[in-house]
């Protein structure tokens, strides 16, 4: 590829990391490797080795290197970060650890609560305090420090967050505290609470910093060595890490806050999802992601991509609300809003004490796997499911070592799904899948029905493993009727890097409300904020003209727990936007009612309890991606059962290519790592981007 | 009457169990008083055509199995009147609450004329009305006192809001913009209920809908009856006590004797006290609710949220006794009476299945409630702390420590919005070292918290327990640390009885320390690395470490050593 200009993207995941190369004209090139953990830059530098080589390309021609890694959010759950110390109020030691006191599970006598992740012997106390007003109620005394700076070094502590009271409003304590720490300990890295999160709600905030201390030495020195291993390669590009928030930023500003990207990966998928339908102009989209062991939806309404101010990390899943809280550390940093359940392919189904049959969420994982892959899996998974309906080809799977066994598949749901459950094979496979469909719905709904969104407006863009197999019945259960598949839905996250902008997120805790709740107020927040963030830009050599900002305000009635969060919108656009209030208050009211159903009554007071802002340059946001070229069906049918025809019918197996026009199913498209299932009733049609267009109810052939 | 086949079933149990969730995030996310909103007091639920409850949300599970008898309250009152568009309100335990400041909404769900379901949103109320801010106080002597008494009435008919029962509830209230604000989180819990029913009904078919409805419950019931069936059969007794009876007086009994015969299991509370004087006694439906909740922690399995669960288990609960009241008596305070049950049901089953119950925990939450007025604006203002805390040790593990008892829910209320809105400061929340009950397995650390009045006057309520009657530690455990208050004013200081409202003026302390959790097991067998650790996170003291563990460790480290370990643990358990 000797192009002039090329960008690279590497996705990194648990499994495989993803790279995709994208020249100047066009031109996109995919590897796909084992990832390599814990030293996950090696399979990176590999696979970018192999670029260099095969395609020619010239390490100087690379202009941009993005990135989307899942380093820190393993560090985290494998608990591998930094020895870290958190010093706070005196009196406040235990508030990391006593999180908001919630068990995540009712009814189980044998819960063990996640250990913090400073042991309290770590956990330092200083005599300083405000007042929620500003008032200091006890000076900082930085002598005290003194001591502690002993323990710290005596321990070869590794990281340190400082979290005092009231710091998101008042932090001068915090600066001082940090500054000292730096004099006396250069070299040391400090996380100051305010510094990562100007928000109240003491620990929400002191966990989201701790967390941000716990991974920073890790993060800051896989950063290092992977920019390293890049430009003894040659390619002196900028590194841009993908946030949790869906926008890249240097890779010193990822080193240095990382708990903005704990959840890189996930957030690419759904960039990549607005990406595939801006292109063929669909900009409702429902993005639906399933690969082993969770699947994961996200809702893009007219292109916006909905963030979410709250998440848990450590917990089994992310949660998504407070009842299943506190099965992990809650972060609160902008993430995109996701839903996640635990059902994937590996997903396990079993009958339960009472003859009830469940799926999940224990998983076979890569390891052993489903039966199918006879690598000494023995319990039945929704892929075992699929393979015995006939959904999922037999054979070798292209360019792996796996090898699917359709007999395995097919013994396995019979002995211990159907035989106990007096059914047949066809009904008890399509039991698993439905009620695999039933769980996932979960997440769907989450992200649409139950923000008061019909599905039906929406079409869904579905991707990994798994995901094109189950789609369409899925799109069916929420009476979605448009179903897109991209190409080379197997890497598709990876494209999500490549059309993301350099983005930060700024916020402000307020509390504004009747006469304080006027324009001047939030403007001053926000033009504070921009200047903060212009320097930022600056510091990272981002032309300003190149920057957008959009303002954003978190409301609610006064007394809400939850808030809403609204665009602030004015007279002008962009970097010259004024605030107007009263828009403000009517968008607040109309998406209450849509949320909740009511917008409140005379009694209720409108509350602006934080201003945001968003700055970002603009992306590759319309990039085409051509279709791989895939090996030509070794059959021309196979067959399989579905729920409106159970008896198995030959299906025909067809290309992308073949698809010109709008073709009835059912059919199969079989590629490299993906099989796309078309269920009777609905028609697959190929459309110039190289998507599958899938429509139900419309079929003609 | 049609079966439902598994797949149907199953798929149609989870989407009830997810919309019982959804209701209650929609309620949380817009109520606005901080023990709806922060400490997350409420419950939401599905019930069938019956009345029978089919799913409940991820909340209190002592609300689980307590709406069944407010919708029988309901069909004797109302039998044919309850029409389409209707709301119902209730909280009077005497006519199928569960105390006064608990509110039942309950919406009927019709397709057409036919009534298919009922969706129900339960929320304990910050105030209505009675003698004290927050209407609950242990010394509170009859219901009257408790609040005001709403029976069960129409709030909604046909649509139209009965605008003199809400002119009438105003009137009698003092925070009306709170709890007008989780009203309506409640009535939009309820509207989002039953939107998910009509749209799965829409999906199933009504058939299928009302054949899961009742399925669920059958499921429920399989479980628990095979559950039971693998305990041996037999009876346990278990007593302890409550400190006072809710006015300063004698200690109260409670008792409990669980018997499994088959699938079957007995609870009986005869022996226990009777009424009380103060506002500690339970209605029945609670009651039952208490030990349905554990008689279901002992289970190992999981089971959905239906009331199916009840079939296999008989409550003896004398009329009159504190565990069923009479009319006038007062239960506001209720709660304290359902943890100490708790405690005592799981104690008895100990006797049964010694390896699934921990030792005792905190005795469950504490109530801190400040009530008074705002001295610039003038306006009313209630602050309710729902402090929560630790965990018993389990025949395996250390209890937890600093986490919401098993047998409640709630979540804790942020410092820093607490000073934002109220005039309190908090002046510590922790952990306290040496409270956690010795053991092989150590019980959890108690919580303390301590608050200050910022401005003027205010009414302080206190529902503690614990502090003469620890919590238990089980097969040789130590009991942790009894609980204690101090009010302290500007000169000097003052121990306050564990139940007790009294008055609290600016510049004033009141400091709580709730009860640490029991230990499990021979304090002498605990792994002497785990005491070491211990000491090192402060979690147990240096003297305490020889005292309760038979553990030295070496001069100014925590390194165990090892000699005098075993000489000083030999000497213990030889002396």
């Amino acid at each position: 590829m000797a192009e002039s200009q090329i960008r690279l993207a590497a996705d990194v995941g648990g499994t495989f990391t993803d790279l995709v190369v994208v020249g100047h004209e066009g031109r996109v090139l995919t590897r796909k490797v084992p990832s390599t953990p814990p030293d996950f830059e090696s399979a990176v530098l590999a696979a970018v080795d192999e670029v260099l080589r095969d395609e020619a390309v010239v390490p100087g021609s690379v202009t941009a290197v993005c990135h989307g890694t899942t380093v820190a959010t393993n560090a985290v759950l494998e608990n591998r970060g930094a020895k870290t110390a958190l010093i706070t109020t005196r009196g406040f030691r235990d508030v990391l650890e006593m999180r908001r006191m919630r068990a995540p599970q009712l009814y189980d006598l044998f819960f063990v609560k996640p250990p913090a992740m400073v042991d309290r012997y770590l956990r330092f106390e200083v005599g300083e305090r405000l007042s929620a007003h500003g008032g200091i109620l006890s000076p900082l005394d930085v002598a005290e420090l003194d001591p502690i700076i002993e323990q710290l070094t005596a321990e070869n502590v590794e990281s340190v967050a400082i979290c005092f009271l009231h710091a998101y409003a008042f932090p001068a304590h915090e600066q001082q505290a940090g500054d000292y720490l730096l004099r006396h300990l250069p070299g040391l890295p400090v996380s100051l609470s305010h510094e990562v999160l100007r928000q109240r709600r003491e620990y929400e905030r002191t966990a989201t910093t701790v967390v941000n201390a716990y991974v920073r030495p890790i993060m800051h020195e896989y950063l290092a060595s992977l920019g390293n291993g890049l430009e003894d390669r040659g390619v002196e590009a900028p590194l841009l890490i993908m946030q949790s928030a869906g926008g890249l930023t240097p890779a010193a500003d990822a080193a240095r806050n990382p708990v903005y990207a704990l959840e890189s990966g996930p957030a690419a998928g759904v960039l990549a999802a607005a990406n595939a339908g801006s292109l063929c102009g669909i900009d409702n989209i429902i993005s639906f992601d399933m690969g082993g062991t969770t699947a994961k939806a996200a809702m893009i309404e007219a292109g916006e991509i909905p963030y979410t101010t709250e998440y848990e990390v450590g917990a089994s899943l992310s949660a998504g609300n407070r009842l299943t809280g506190g099965g992990g550390e809650l972060i609160m940093a902008p993430a995109i809003a996701i839903g996640e359940v635990g059902a994937g392919g590996g997903s396990i189904a079993a009958i339960d004490g009472a003859g009830a049959l469940k799926v999940g969420p224990r998983s076979a994982a890569a390891l052993p796997g489903p039966v199918c892959y006879q690598r000494g899996g023995t319990q039945p998974t929704v892929t075992d499911a699929n393979v015995a309906l006939g959904y999922i080809r037999a054979g070798r799977l292209a360019g792996g070592d796996v090898v699917i066994d359709e007999a395995a598949a097919t013994q396995t749901i019979r002995e211990q799904i159907a035989e106990p459950l007096g059914l047949e094979i066809i009904p008890a496979a399509l039991g698993v899948h439905d009620i695999a469909n039933a769980m996932m719905l979960r997440a769907l709904r989450e992200v649409s029905v139950h923000r008061g969104r019909d599905p039906r407006d929406f079409t869904m863009v579905a991707f990994g493993g798994s995901g094109p197999v189950h789609a369409a019945n899925l799109a069916r259960e929420l009476g979605m009727t448009r179903v897109l598949v991209p190409p080379r839905p197997g890497v598709f996250s990876a494209i999500g890097l490549l059309v993301s902008g350099i983005e930060h997120h700024h916020v402000r805790s307020c509390q504004l409300a009747g006469a304080g709740l006027d324009s001047g107020n939030v403007q001053a927040s926000i033009d504070e904020m921009r200047q903060e963030m212009f320097d930022q830009f600056r510091r990272e050599s981002v032309p300003l003209d190149t920057v957008t900002l959009a303002a954003g305000a978190d409301v609610h009635f006064a007394g809400e727990a939850s808030v809403i969060r609204i665009p602030v919108t004015g007279g002008g656009e962009g970097q010259t936007a004024t605030v107007d209030i009263d828009r403000l208050c009517k968008d607040f009211i109309a998406e209450h009612a849509r949320l909740y159903g009511h917008a409140g009554d005379d009694d209720s007071v409108i509350e602006l309890c934080a201003v945001r802002l968003v700055g970002r340059t603009v992306g590759d946001r319309r990039m085409d991606v051509p279709e791989g070229s895939e090996p030509s069906p070794t059959s021309q049918s196979r067959h399989a059962a579905f729920a409106d025809c159970a008896t198995p019918v030959a299906v025909p197996i067809v290309t992308r290519a073949e698809l010109e026009s709008a073709t009835a199913g059912p059919l199969f498209i079989d590629e490299y790592d993906a099989t796309i299932v078309v269920p009777p009733g609905w028609a697959a049609k190929h459309d110039a981007h190289g998507n599958i267009i899938m429509t139900y109810g419309a079929a003609t052939s | 009457m049609s079966t439902v086949d598994p797949i149907t079933l199953e798929i149609v149990s989870n989407a009830l169990a997810s919309t019982a969730d959804v209701m209650a995030i929609g309620l949380y996310r817009t109520a606005y008083s901080t023990i709806v909103r922060d400490a997350l007091d409420f419950s939401t639920s599905l019930c069938n055509a019956e009345g029978e409850q089919i799913a409940q949300s991820t909340t209190i599970p002592f609300h689980m199995g307590s709406v069944p008898d407010a919708i029988q309250s309901m069909f004797r009152k109302y039998g044919d009147a309850i029409e389409p568009g209707d709301v119902f309100i209730l909280n009077d335990p005497f006519d199928g609450g569960m105390h006064i400041p608990d509110i039942f909404i309950i919406k009927p769900v019709f397709v057409g004329d036919r009534r298919v379901a009922f969706a129900v949103a339960t929320a304990h109320h910050l105030d209505l009305g009675g003698r004290v801010p927050g209407s609950s106080a242990c010394d509170n002597r009859d219901i009257f006192q408790d609040g005001f008494r709403i029976p069960m009435l129409k709030l909604y008919h046909r649509g139209e809001p009965d605008e003199a029962l809400f002119a009438l509830l105003r009137a009698n209230i003092r925070v009306p913009v709170m709890t007008f604000g989780d009203l309506r989180s409640q009535l939009s819990a309820c509207h989002v209920g039953e939107h998910a029913v009509l749209e799965l009904i829409e999906r199933h078919g009504i058939e299928t809908f009302e054949s899961c409805a009742r399925e669920v419950l059958d499921y429920s019931e399989r479980l628990v009856r095979r559950e039971i069936a693998s305990w041996p059969d037999g009876s346990s007794t278990f007593v302890d006590y409550i400190d006072s009876d809710g006015c300063g007086g004698p200690r109260t009994k409670i008792q409990c004797t669980m018997t499994v015969a088959g699938d079957t299991l007995t609870a009986d509370l005869t022996g226990s006290a009777d009424q009380v004087p103060g506002a500690i006694n339970a209605t029945r439906s609670f009651t039952v609710a208490t030990i349905g909740f554990a008689m279901r922690s002992a289970m190992s399995q999981v089971l959905p949220n239906t009331e199916g669960m009840f079939r296999p288990l008989e409550v003896i609960a004398p009329e009159g006794s504190i565990f069923n009241v009479r009319m006038p008596g007062a239960s506001s305070m209720r709660g304290v009476v359902g943890f100490r049950l708790a405690d005592v049901a799981l104690g008895a089953l100990a006797g049964i299945v010694p390896d699934r119950i921990p030792a005792a925990c905190e005795g469950g939450n504490s109530l801190v409630i400040f009530g008074g007025q705002r001295l610039e604006s003038q306006d009313a203002y209630v602050y309710y702390e729902l402090l929560c805390g630790t965990w018993g040790a389990r025949p395996d593990r250390d209890g937890n420590d600093g986490l919401c008892s098993p047998a409640n829910v709630a979540a804790n209320i942020p410092i820093e919005e607490a000073e934002c809105n109220y005039p309190i400061r908090i002046e510590r929340y922790g952990l306290v070292n040496d409270s956690g009950g010795a053991g092989r397995f150590r019980g959890g650390m108690a919580v303390e918290r301590e608050w200050t009045l910022l401005e003027g006057e205010a009414q302080l309520t206190i529902r503690s327990d614990r502090r003469d009657h620890p919590p238990y530690g089980l097969q040789g455990g130590q009991p942790g640390r009894g609980s204690t208050n101090v009010l302290r004013h500007a000169a000097d200081k003052e121990v306050l009885m564990t139940m007790v409202s009294t008055g609290i003026k600016e510049g004033e302390t009141i400091y709580h320390r709730q009860p640490g959790g029991g230990g499990f097991g021979d304090p002498l067998e605990r792994d002497p690395k785990a005491v070491a650790r211990d000491v090192r996170n402060d979690r147990v003291s240096r003297e305490a470490a020889v005292e309760s563990y038979g553990v030295m460790l070496k001069d100014g480290s925590f390194e165990v050593d090892d000699e005098t370990t075993a000489r000083l643990r030999a000497e213990r358990s030889h002396g």
